[in-house]
């Protein structure tokens, strides 16, 4: 997983790998017995969905990992992850009403817009709507959000994105506001006005304003990093219970209402969030469905082969799978500093050879992965730009790799070596054998160095000094734009020392001065074309070869209504589901 | 009898003390760093550097030990700038990752753990007592052969195998038991019990094997001894000699096998805890180390061991009630 902080948060990249382990380890067993016992729940959430009428019940979200700390300055989420959005609104957030693409789309939730920039897109304002208010019944004003994003800044409340560190005038020195030090680029004029001063131009800012570092915090409440215990919710819920984030139990927040919040629906009464179960037993209780587990959604687990290979036998689990995407590419990385990978045909070669078919195959199958042969994922908002320079089909074409390889002066093959992880993800064995058996047909002898843990991969790839020449890496984005994902791996500005993703170590002029020009643009069909445009030139010089997107399949129990996964997240939308 | 305990007591520090540099060191030669895990990514140098004073690894690692068994005896206090924060004594380290003191986080796992080993203890010894009896009261007989078998498959069988095979056959498909879940005994006692039956039964299995075939053993062993020959001989029934007489001999090798599983029980309840979604510190540990969450993982691995020393120590103080002719030094 290195490379990969995909996902909403590092700590679920994590699990996701984890998860995939356990799976693989305890429910090949039980993937025959499921249909066996045959402990089936009949038909789907019947009836139609009326959001008039909706509210009561308790939902229970049964999730692998659990949701981590709960503090909106340590949260690392895009668009307000699972279970945050239901506490913490911000400045703006995904389009919860919509569903598909539609649903990546960023739009107000306290702001009354998403934002005015200035001519340059370095200065954005912000009104609050009218009426908000904490669960405690005061009203939340502008300075409330001014410390939020303050206190994201404290060394002592690690684990939140970067952008504002960077982005803010004053933002790379500043300490927090634990000692009483403002931040002057967050100005607050009157109660409900916000102007951020930036320090070069973004117009991406809307899409960071998503993130739960922009939720309102109270300064008085403010408990420091005992804050997330019981965080002062500004959504529909209030905390009651918060036990290190491994269970979370929400109640209504009587101050909330859909008057002052037209994203969220809010149906159920309350919301239990329970960590730590096997994923394949969260599949088969939700398979099972019975008692309270009929009122429950898988919360990051995704269907494993013993359900998939059920879905089409039964046609009433089937309607309770939900499809999802998430902004995210696994992809082998290339680092030119190392030979033979300066040669462009050689990474051309490799990029012809490569089967994609079978790292779908090693990763489960077509129904968990798409191939990919753009760096970007194949959704408009990303800016999505379709090409396929070295066309190799879904197999790969050995012999046009065989011939580039003897122009580049390789006419007898070459020995290489790729790295992997040895974690059972994207970027662990399987694929890597799979890559290894394909470039074999090209006469490219690949040897395989597994790295004995997730952490030692991250470091050892992230870091220019030991990065190898030939590795397996992932990207997750941040938010669904071509910036987040563009950015990081290619901008030369971006190289560090360590924990670094630009694996290519690409400085190049013209690509950062695109990368500013598309950040620049604060119109978001002008900027999509503008990274689609960065991408479908950066993917001519094959300084990665994009191998998968992966698709998220999820359950959920028989009387649960209007659930949706968002394409934002690739997570069920918690705030627009009901329960019967 | 005193003289024992308080050598006891001073070899377990000693024991303590020695696992706690082990596990120092070989997280520090590992070449992790929690500090980037911590700070999240596209964390900057600056502020990584930041971070990693606030966890202590800036600091050499033998400051960083002595800081901690410091800690142990007269608490610490974690300065990071703004916010310093207090653990007090006997301070177990404050966790990277959840912002928390180490021993509370510990011992509010602490009940998960003692019912699912208690619960467990007993079954798997009425099972495995019991099956043993049966064996070799009935030896060569078919019902004897019967219960070898199965005590071969409880031994082969792990904790997920057997454990999802009762969830999907209990829970999913007969639904008897709710999908289990840890309710507090003080809570509701009822729902203790039934969330609980099923990890209970599945742990029981797997040790109720190892018990059957030891008594069994033992029992045969004990019926061919001539003290029971003699009671035999006064016309003592048979119910009579095997429990009033023979099953005793059999008490002391068990209560030493039993003080070793339990005390080393909370190690390997991992699966247990894994397959049935339970809070216990087997997956708080397992969580520290996939976190590199330093102070969790000596926390936890001193527990561990405290209880693995603690239950030897206990197995021979039975040992001496049981057997009169053992006498503790």
């Amino acid at each position: 997983m290195s490379g990969r902080p995909a996902g909403p948060t590092v700590r679920e990249a994590v699990m996701r790998k984890r998860r995939a382990v356990a799976t693989v380890a305890g429910f090949v067993l039980v993937s025959g017995l499921a249909t066996a016992c045959g402990g089936t729940a009949s038909g789907s959430a019947g009836g139609a969905f009326d959001p008039a009428h909706c509210q009561g019940g308790t939902l229970t979200v049964l999730a692998h990992a659990g949701q981590g700390k709960f503090d909106p300055a340590e949260l690392y989420t895009s668009g307000g992850g699972r279970v945050p959005t239901l506490v913490f609104r911000t400045l703006t957030t995904r389009d919860h009403t919509a569903q598909g693409p539609a649903s990546a789309k960023v739009v107000p939730d306290l702001a009354t817009d998403t934002g005015e920039p200035s001519q340059d897109a370095t200065v954005w304002t912000y009104h609050l709507k009218p009426g908000l208010k904490f669960e405690d019944g005061t009203p939340i004003k502008a300075a409330d959000i001014k410390y939020g994003i303050e206190r994201s800044f404290a060394p002592e409340l690690p684990g939140g994105p970067p952008y504002l560190r960077d982005w803010l005038v004053g933002g790379a020195t500043y300490q927090g506001p634990f000692k009483g030090a403002e931040l002057p680029s967050i100005e607050t004029p009157d109660d409900s006005t916000l102007v951020f001063h930036l320090t070069k131009p973004e117009g991406d800012f809307p899409f960071l304003a998503t993130a739960t570092q922009f939720a309102p915090v109270p300064k008085d409440k403010d408990t420091g990093t005992d804050y997330q215990k019981h965080p002062i919710s500004s959504g529909p819920y209030k905390v009651v219970s918060n036990d290190s984030g491994k269970s979370i139990v929400l109640e209504r927040n009587p101050y909330w209402s859909r008057s002052v919040d037209d994203q969220r629906l809010a149906c159920p009464d309350r919301i239990v969030y329970t960590s730590g179960l096997d994923p394949a037993v969260v599949n088969q209780r939700l398979v099972a469905s019975s008692g309270d587990d009929a009122r429950a959604v898988s919360g990051d687990v995704d269907i494993d082969a013993s359900v998939l290979a059920r879905l089409n036998g039964d046609p009433g689990l089937k309607s309770r799978v939900a499809t999802g995407y998430f902004g995210d590419t696994n992809y082998l990385a290339f680092n030119p500093n190392v030979k033979p990978f300066d040669n462009p045909a050689v990474r051309q070669a490799i990029s012809y050879a490569v089967d994609r078919q079978a790292v779908i195959n090693a990763v489960g199958g077509s129904a968990v992965a798409k191939p990919a042969t753009t760096f970007l994922p194949d959704q408009p908002a990303f800016g999505y730009t379709p090409y396929d320079y070295f066309p190799g089909g879904p197999n790969g074409d050995p012999d046009k790799a065989k011939q580039l390889l003897a122009q580049a002066g390789y006419p007898n093959g070459l020995t290489i070596t790729l790295s992997h992880s040895v974690a059972g993800s994207g970027n662990g064995p399987a694929v890597a054998a799979a890559v290894q058996q394909a470039l074999a047909k090209a006469g490219i002898t690949v040897k395989l160095d597994g790295s004995s843990s997730d952490d030692d991969y991250q470091t050892k790839t992230q870091t220019p000094a030991t990065e190898p020449g030939f590795f397996l890496a992932g990207w997750g984005a941040d938010w669904p734009s071509g910036g987040p994902f563009l950015a990081p791996i290619f901008d030369g500005r971006q190289i560090l020392p360590e924990g670094n993703f630009n694996s290519a170590q690409l400085n190049d002029p013209q690509v950062n001065a695109a990368i500013d020009a598309a950040n620049r643009l604060t119109d978001p069909a002008q900027a999509e074309a503008a990274w689609g445009a960065l991408d479908a030139q950066l993917g001519k010089q094959a300084w990665t070869v994009p191998l998968y997107h992966p698709v998220y399949k999820r359950l959920i129990g028989k009387d649960v209504k209007n659930a949706y996964v968002s394409d934002w997240t690739g997570v069920y939308d918690l705030s627009r589901i009901s329960v019967k | 009898m005193i003289r024992f305990l308080l050598r006891r007591t001073v070899s377990t520090a000693l024991v303590l003390l020695v696992l706690s540099l082990v596990v120092y060191l070989v997280f520090y030669a590992a070449p992790h760093d929690p500090a980037r895990l911590v700070c999240g990514k596209g964390c900057d140098p600056a502020r990584l550097a930041v971070v990693r004073h606030k966890l202590g690894t800036d600091r050499p690692l033998w400051q960083q030990y002595w800081e901690f068994l410091r800690g142990l005896v007269v608490g610490r206090t974690y300065d990071a700038g703004s916010d310093s924060t207090h653990c007090a004594a006997p301070c177990f380290g404050w966790s990277f990752q959840t912002d928390q003191p180490v021993l509370p986080m510990i011992t509010q796992r602490l009940p998960v753990d003692c019912s699912l080993a208690i619960g467990a203890a007993v079954i798997w010894l009425l099972l495995g007592v019991g099956a043993g009896t049966l064996g070799a009261l009935r030896r060569g007989r078919l019902l004897d052969r019967a219960l070898t078998g199965l005590t071969l498959a409880g031994i082969a069988s792990p904790v997920f195998l057997t454990g999802l095979l009762l969830m999907m056959l209990c829970c999913a498909y007969l639904r008897w038991l709710p999908f289990p879940s840890y309710v507090p005994l003080t809570q509701d006692p009822a729902g203790w019990a039934a969330n609980l039956a099923l990890p209970w039964f599945a742990l029981a299995l797997v040790f109720a094997a190892n018990y059957a075939r030891m008594s069994r053993g033992l029992l045969l062993e004990t019926l061919a001894e001539e003290h029971i020959r003699t009671v035999r001989a006064y016309g003592l029934t048979e119910r009579r000699i095997v429990v009033g007489h023979a099953l005793r001999g059999v008490l002391t090798p068990l209560i030493t096998m039993l003080a070793k599983d339990l005390g080393s029980l909370i190690g390997s309840a991992q699966l247990t805890e894994a397959v049935f979604g339970f809070d216990g510190m087997a997956r708080l540990l397992v969580d520290a180390v996939n976190q590199v969450d330093l102070p969790v993982v000596v926390g936890v691995t001193l527990f561990g061991a405290f209880f693995i020393v603690l239950a030897n120590a206990v197995a021979d103080v039975l040992y001496a009630v049981a057997d009169p002719r053992v006498v503790l030094r």
